[in-house]
């Protein structure tokens, strides 16, 4: 594996932060090794100063893109730590339904929710089966729109396509909701049509303006923050403040903390987890 | 440390014999089975890892149909199997419904070999990350108590903080209020 310099790593370490928000610790050179050696290797790179060259360089920003998707962690699974689901479903989602009824029974209930770091889209597709679930046949009364965006194109795109091998399956869906919400599709399982419509993804890089989202009822930005400096930290959830809608409810990672961070959102307690909103 | 255990499948005897002596040389456990009956039966009531089957055998349960009730039966069970030449078409479907390889006969056992200890291999990387998998959760749940009891006791103690100021900075108040009005509420924590 190709080996990389003290000050390489301080070349590429500013170079991922200013590309994605991502601040890796320059002492721990291995990450960057096996993370970047195969793209510097299949670009014939000979060393790490050579591929930062070239990724500058690169006017379609390629290998740009190869650099994000292959230093931001995907780990994600469905209905990952229990509580925040469990808090959608018996606090925020009847909330949120009573403070959004429309004036005439004719119209329906718009609801806007964001998950900001959606990974492959388990979280978002969690988010829909958890609504799907409660509501059954009232849906139709419903307009939900679900947004999952990730820096990663690869991930929007594995997200977007909503098919999942069998150990993304086994890591947290239960049995009866598999076959609820997906059908087998040869080794592989894909979400139904009736949850992949209520969904969208795309692009977006955290650190930029993020222009033309609109506001949103409930914001999920669960265990992303914590890969960016308190810096860029405080300036995302200044920016989540700006897209919540007053009364939204905003859910973090269960070990994350916004003290300090963003004195705009209170903690609210709700059985076992925790969920904030804007200070009036 | 194979300690993978294969059902052969096959429902000639001569194979039976050979690849059951050739497996437990290398130190696999070994069940076999003449038969998709007799095959289907033994995973059923046994500890199964893999599953070597002959694609063709007579009566109406097959490689094929082995492989499907062995997938069936959610119990992770890998199915490798054993085709003519002729019938690599079909082996090509089966690893489609989610056969882990095929082998062309006359078996290689070198190339059986490898396939099973890239078995072997997937599984104790599976094991290893669903163990650290488990530590997370268990690290994750522990920190998340007690961080989420200091977030909600930081947000009580910034909303006396808050109202303190109120009191302090409300020049309608007297000095001597003020003070009497905010120790009220710094006794009210405790």
């Amino acid at each position: 594996m190709l080996k990389i310099t003290p000050v390489e790593l301080k070349t590429i370490a500013q170079y991922i932060h200013d590309i994605s928000g991502i601040y890796l610790d320059q002492s721990k050179s291995y990450l960057f090794e096996t993370r970047l050696s195969s793209i510097a290797e299949e670009l014939g790179c000979t060393s790490y100063q050579a591929l930062y060259d070239k990724a500058r360089r690169d006017p379609g920003k390629i290998i740009e893109r190869q650099i994000i998707d292959a230093i931001s962690t995907n780990e994600t699974l469905f209905f990952r730590d229990n509580g925040p689901f469990e808090l959608l479903k018996h606090k925020i989602l009847p909330e949120v339904i009573d403070l959004r009824a429309p004036s005439s029974p004719r119209l329906k209930t718009n609801v806007k929710i964001w998950s900001a770091a959606s990974s492959t889209g388990q979280e978002l597709y969690s988010v829909a089966m958890t609504i799907q679930d409660l509501l059954g046949s009232q849906m139709s009364n419903f307009n939900f729109k679900l947004l999952g965006t990730d820096i990663s194109d690869n991930v929007v795109k594995q997200a977007s396509y909503g098919k999942y091998n069998k150990f993304e399956i086994e890591r947290g869906l239960p049995r009866p909701t598999l076959q609820k919400h997906f059908t087998l599709f040869g080794d592989s399982w894909k979400v139904k049509d009736e949850l992949r419509a209520m969904v969208n993804f795309r692009k977006l890089n955290l650190m930029l303006p993020f222009a033309g989202l609109g506001k949103f009822d409930i914001i999920l930005c669960r265990n992303v923050a914590i890969y960016f400096t308190l810096a860029d930290r405080k300036k995302l959830f200044n920016k989540l403040a700006d897209s919540l809608a007053d009364d939204g409810y905003l859910i973090i990672g269960s070990t994350e903390s916004l003290t300090g961070i963003c004195p705009r959102f209170v903690p609210k307690r709700h059985l076992r987890a925790i969920f904030y909103q804007k200070k009036n | 440390m194979n300690n993978l255990t294969i059902l052969v499948v096959d429902d000639d005897p001569v194979i039976r014999k050979l690849l059951e002596q050739r497996l437990i040389k290398e130190n696999y456990e070994v069940l076999l089975a003449e038969d998709g009956y007799v095959g289907n039966d033994t995973l059923s009531k046994n500890h199964i890892d893999v599953v070597l089957t002959d694609l063709m055998m007579p009566g109406d349960i097959g490689g094929i149909e082995v492989l499907e009730y062995a997938k069936g039966l959610e119990r992770n069970i890998e199915v490798i199997l054993i085709t003519a030449h002729s019938s690599v078409d079909t082996a090509v479907e089966a690893m489609k419904k989610g056969a882990a390889d095929y082998l062309e006969k006359p078996i290689n056992f070198t190339e059986l070999f490898l396939r099973l200890e890239k078995i072997a291999n997937m599984r104790s990387l599976l094991r290893s990350a669903e163990d650290l998998r488990q530590a997370m959760d268990i690290t994750e749940s522990t920190a998340a108590e007690t961080i989420q009891n200091l977030e909600v006791l930081a947000g009580s103690l910034q909303s006396t903080v808050d109202s303190i100021e109120t009191i302090l900075t409300n020049d309608e108040l007297v000095a001597d209020d003020k003070v009497v009005d905010a120790l009220d509420i710094l006794q009210a924590i405790n």
